[in-house]
């Protein structure tokens, strides 16, 4: 290749950004279960395949190609696979260097980006945001808004542009055990953060008594025990523990999000209607 | 009529901003009621009905692509219909709004279908004009119309089934500890989803943790999650100590 032909292929910072704004607006728009972000991937490359392949059979040859399934986490892992994409083609990597790539990264990606961003950081913004709200401050949902609004505009411009300086380096940069330890620092601060809401959030106590006519030298006393203040004194939170361990039990063993929501609708409909459970 | 209209678009909003641009994450009850709060002046009631649906679905939002209850239109009506007979009327009818939902939502990405086979004519032909102008104007259309048409309906026509059930929730005060219950109950669910994609069985001793720092020494959310980053950033740096030198 020549040196002209290498700089036409280079892409000035307004079509870089092209593509960037294009993944931003409709990545996963026309998300199906036969190819999943296959669409989105193919518009937010047009722009760059244009460039990089003037010749109208090459560009259909990329266009068709760049329509294969692909589905990583859109928000963290995506955008380091399109930064990478689009150095490649602008060194004028064949498609199947590109297409080895996005196939390569996407899945461990989608693994960190899932954990990380839906599992970790969203259910922790989400709870507090929550508990905020239902204590009527306004600043609870406000709050959440502001978690996702720019730090998430502002990690995708960021891995963007770092996967696109790094261009097939990604590959080394990402392996050597970075994927798997970023995952491992995402379960440990998810496992203690569900292990402190737990107890927090999830709601069950017991307004059962249990009421025991003694005789106290002749005379008939009644003992009422209060069951909660017993469980308590075992275990606090001992319901909510349990509750959660039935669910998780449940999923375990292959049962459906679904049937174990109408398992909990029901056990605590009809235990809150017959008065076994107090309401919160 | 009009009220329906403006919470129709809002819905396909929802569905949009998690589509697309994420500024906002729209498609959560949270975010979903707070803004129909606002949009009807009811600012309370959105955070009711958001906070305890939120909480509901918690985890189950944890991996991408995966078919769950329509919490989104849930928030939106819950919200509305709240406003009109009370909170327990409003997560009443959430709750079932967002389960029939969800078979919509299988639908529609079964349905989008149809771009994926329309791009492959496109980029047969090379034409990529063509191609632009179908994701900028319908590819979202399918996913959009499927939340904002059943919001129009409920809200546009809805009004007799609210003043019913309002009617038995009146004379059936044990109906409402039952929902009142389930509705407190429900987060285990999402935290058991949480769970089961993370590896419990390898780090029990972190889940402990976190329920020590909550159940004994009361500390706060926000607390949790700062005393959980520093645990992790310990654990890692002793455990890769050896390899960094």
């Amino acid at each position: 290749m020549t040196t002209a032909e290498v700089t036409s292929r280079k892409l000035t910072r307004s079509e870089l950004m092209r593509a960037f704004w294009r993944y931003v607006f409709l990545f996963q728009c026309g998300w199906n279960y036969e190819r999943m972000q296959s669409v989105g991937y193919a518009y937010t490359m047009l722009p760059v395949l244009k460039k990089t392949r003037p010749d109208p059979e090459e560009f259909k040859e990329a266009f068709i190609t760049n329509l294969n399934f692909f589905n990583t986490n859109p928000v963290v892992g995506a955008p380091l696979i399109i930064g990478a994409h689009i150095a490649l083609e602008e060194a004028g990597a064949s498609l199947e260097t590109t297409e080895g790539l996005k196939i390569g990264l996407m899945g461990p990606l989608a693994g960190v980006g899932d954990t990380l961003l839906w599992a970790l950081y969203n259910s922790i913004i989400f709870s507090i945001g929550s508990v905020m709200a239902l204590n009527g401050q306004v600043l609870g949902p406000i709050f959440v808004i502001l978690m996702v609004l720019f730090p998430y505009l502002a990690v995708r411009y960021w891995q963007f542009t770092w996967a696109y300086k790094q261009g097939a380096n990604i590959v080394t940069q990402l392996g050597g055990g970075v994927i798997a330890r970023v995952t491992e620092f995402a379960t440990i601060v998810g496992l203690i953060v569900v292990g402190g809401f737990i107890p927090s959030i999830v709601r069950l106590t017991t307004s059962l008594e249990w009421t025991n006519v003694v005789t106290v030298r002749g005379e008939e006393v009644t003992q009422t025990v209060n069951i909660q203040q017993q469980l308590d004194a075992i275990l606090p939170y001992m319901l909510p523990v349990l509750v959660t361990a039935l669910a998780y039990w449940l999923l375990k063993r292959g049962k459906s999000p679904i049937f174990v929501l109408v398992v909990l609708l029901l056990i605590g409909f009809i235990g809150g209607a017959l008065g076994i459970f107090a309401p919160p | 009529m009009f009220i329906a209209l403006i919470l129709a678009i809002w819905a396909y909003y929802c569905v949009y901003d998690i589509l697309g641009p994420t500024l906002i994450m729209g498609f959560r009850p949270l975010i979903s009621a707070f803004v129909t709060g606002l949009i009807i002046g009811d600012v309370q009631m959105g955070l009711l009905i958001g906070g305890t649906l939120e909480l509901m679905a918690l985890g189950v939002y944890t991996y991408g692509g995966a078919t769950i209850p329509d919490y989104t239109v849930g928030g939106i009506l819950g919200t509305y219909f709240g406003h009109q007979a009370g909170f327990e009327v409003g997560i009443a009818l959430a709750i079932p709004a967002a389960l029939l939902l969800t078979q919509v939502d299988i639908l529609n990405r079964f349905l989008n279908f149809i771009f994926v086979h329309r791009a492959d004519r496109y980029a047969e032909e090379g034409n990529d004009k063509g191609f632009d102008r179908m994701m900028v104007w319908t590819s979202h259309i399918i996913w959009g119309l499927s939340r904002a048409i059943p919001v129009f309906l409920a809200i546009a026509f809805g009004e007799a089934v609210v003043r019913a059930v309002s009617n038995f929730f009146g004379s059936n005060p044990w109906f409402n500890n039952g929902i009142a219950v389930a509705g407190g109950i429900l987060p285990a669910l999402g935290f058991a989803m949480l769970l089961k994609i993370m590896p419990v069985e390898k780090y029990p001793a972190f889940l402990l943790l976190g329920f020590i720092m909550f159940a004994y020494l009361k500390m706060p959310l926000v607390g949790i999650a700062i005393a959980a980053v520093a645990i992790a950033l310990v654990y890692q740096q002793l455990k890769y100590r050896s390899q960094e030198g």
